[in-house]
């Protein structure tokens, strides 16, 4: 459905997404994880052609076959809301508070699909229920500030799903939610992506999210793709340095506990130093300096990926090393 | 027996909701029900809890910017909401506050150095500004010189630095922070808890920490107190909490918290 080839999007000579390949299907639920300035927002604002127009853009993406690389703003706007929809982490930002949240989901069928008014009430009735929104019907005619946080984002997969688009990308859709909600929420995207056959591309820095919700993961670091594979295979044994820096980092409420008791609390391991400026990246493997198995070639060739099992591979001068030796 | 260096008793916080009809009182809701606990120096107090639990409404009233309805804060064993104006703004340098959200915390007109010796101005010790905000920089790990540069240089991490080294730069006795690493990505956030582990061993603080992320409490907190709609559903030892949670609901921000291998 979706296939990236060699996809890079530079601004100024330096790239904030760097030759990504990513092919999306049918029902396929990809996690990506990164951290700030990993080139994960890039990638999905690639995908639906909204990159900044100050970008420079080298590569391929065909959609159902068809080359988008070279398409005009008029393409893409036929094909967005039908094709692929996208929500945000800030569902307050996203929704017009001067409109009720029933006119702002009907909006897009009335302009894509040609649907009658009372065709379109019914439709976004039919969403708000699908999509776990109680009391829909007085739902509908409230404004964004009616709704809790939860339930705003509820309408904003409803308003996404409003053309029944064949990939859905979440961007940090639970990062402004509390815990339980955030829970519920990625449930909902799951069970819609199973129920619709619909491609989800979830793109979190929270690694439990990810893990919840998806089948397959990338981790993005600096622009690149540094590992990808079965999501519970790499979180299980992740095989690149900053893969296994960004899981040894989460904190564990209860790994801390066995040296409790008066004595020096337990650090938590961190990745040294903080991710450099676009410009500032290393032009080889783009963690080093902070990675801590680094050899000299590293900061000056870009690590080929390796291949690690049939679906898996990562990105580092080390894997690759092992391979050819 | 010395008083313990901060103590809660009984704090109770209400607000008014909008009026529902002219010629009646507008309702309450209680934010902050008869909440209690005390926190020694050099100890963490955990408040977890989902937005809207109270758990802000408690650090506003810990750093005095809004009194209680019922109940006291006694700092040192002096109640802080008895204080007149001029004396509380003294006390003030010994106990200071770390919010989210750096960004906007921090003038982005002026050089964070500025920034950081603001509370010494406030308590007029400003003769010794530069001096101390530039060791307060070095103690959260940051260069001296950077007390030259402006906010939009430096990462979200950096900036987070930056508010503690302005909580700290008044060498206080507790330290308040509400969802100070919130915002930030994982491995930012690994390096800010361990930095304020650090200052509190160093330093001997008192840190009362407000997280909605039982994991993160869990990594640097030595008492916890669980909040549920103002109330607090669970108290005691963070170890024996996070092992064997009593409330449901405590269940389910452990397993919200996100273990997942």
């Amino acid at each position: 459905m979706f296939d990236l080839q060699d996809f890079t999007v530079s601004f100024g000579g330096h790239a904030a997404l760097r030759g990504a390949s990513l092919r999306i299907d049918r029902g396929d639920r990809l996690g990506v994880v990164g951290e700030s300035g990993s080139g994960k927002s890039m990638l999905a604002l690639s995908l639906i052609g909204m990159v900044p127009e100050a970008a420079q853009l080298s590569g391929q993406l065909s959609i159902d076959g068809r080359d988008m690389s070279r398409a005009s703003e008029r393409d893409w706007q036929r094909l967005r809301a039908r094709r692929v929809a996208i929500i945000f982490q800030e569902p307050m930002a996203a929704l017009n508070p001067l409109r009720r949240v029933g006119e702002t989901v009907m909006e897009p069928m009335l302009i894509h699909e040609g649907l009658s008014q009372r065709a379109a009430e019914a439709k976004a009735l039919a969403l708000f229920e699908e999509v776990g929104i109680p009391d829909p019907a007085a739902r509908l005619r409230q404004f964004p500030h009616q709704l809790s946080g939860g339930q705003r984002q509820r309408v904003l997969i409803a308003l996404a799903l409003a053309c029944d688009p064949g990939l859905l990308i979440a961007d940090e859709p639970t990062t402004a939610l509390d815990a339980n909600v955030a829970l519920r929420i990625t449930d909902l995207l799951v069970r819609l992506a199973e129920e619709r056959e619909m491609a989800l591309v979830f793109i979190s820095h929270d690694l439990a999210a990810v893990a919840r919700a998806t089948r397959d993961i990338v981790v993005m670091y600096g622009g690149d793709m540094v590992e990808r594979g079965p999501t519970q295979e790499v979180l299980a044994g992740p095989a690149h340095p900053y893969t296994r820096g960004l899981l040894g980092a989460r904190p564990d409420p209860l790994a801390n506990m066995a040296g409790r008791g008066g004595g020096r609390r337990q650090r938590l391991p961190t990745i040294p130093g903080t991710v450099p400026l676009l410009r500032e990246l290393p032009q080889g493997c783009r963690f080093a300096g902070r990675c801590p198995v680094e050899v000299p070639q590293c900061a000056a060739r870009v690590p080929l990926a390796t291949r690690l099992g049939p679906d898996r591979s990562a990105a580092c001068h080390l894997l690759q090393a092992e391979e050819s030796a | 027996m010395s008083a313990p260096l901060l103590e809660a008793r009984g704090l109770t916080r209400r607000y008014a909701l909008p009026r529902q009809s002219l010629l009646r009182k507008p309702p309450q809701m209680t934010a902050v029900d008869g909440i209690s606990f005390t926190i020694e120096a050099g100890q963490t107090l955990g408040v977890v809890g989902e937005s809207g639990s109270g758990k802000s409404t408690i650090a506003r009233m810990v750093m005095a910017f809004e009194a209680p309805d019922a109940g006291q804060v006694l700092f040192r064993g002096q109640d802080l909401h008895g204080l007149k104006a001029g004396e509380l703004r003294r006390q003030r340098q010994h106990f200071q506050m770390v919010f989210q959200d750096p960004f906007g915390s921090l003038d982005p007109r002026r050089r964070v150095g500025w920034s950081i010796a603001e509370p010494l101005r406030a308590i007029g010790l400003e003769a010794d500004g530069a001096r101390r905000s530039m060791e307060a920089l070095e103690q959260v790990g940051l260069h001296p010189g950077d007390a030259e540069k402006y906010p939009h240089e430096f990462s979200g991490g950096q900036r987070q630095r930056i508010a503690i080294a302005r909580a700290i730069v008044t060498r206080p006795a507790l330290l308040v922070a509400d969802e100070a690493v919130s915002a930030l990505d994982v491995s930012v956030q690994a390096q800010i808890l361990n930095l304020l582990m650090d200052l509190q061993e160093e330093l001997g603080l008192g840190l009362l920490f407000i997280s909605h992320d039982l994991a993160v409490i869990g990594s640097i907190c030595d008492q916890l107190l669980v909040m549920q709609h103002g109330k607090a559903i669970e108290q005691g030892p963070v170890g024996q909490i996070l092992r064997t949670p009593a409330q449901p609901y405590t269940q389910s921000l452990l397993k919200a918290s996100g273990v997942f291998v």
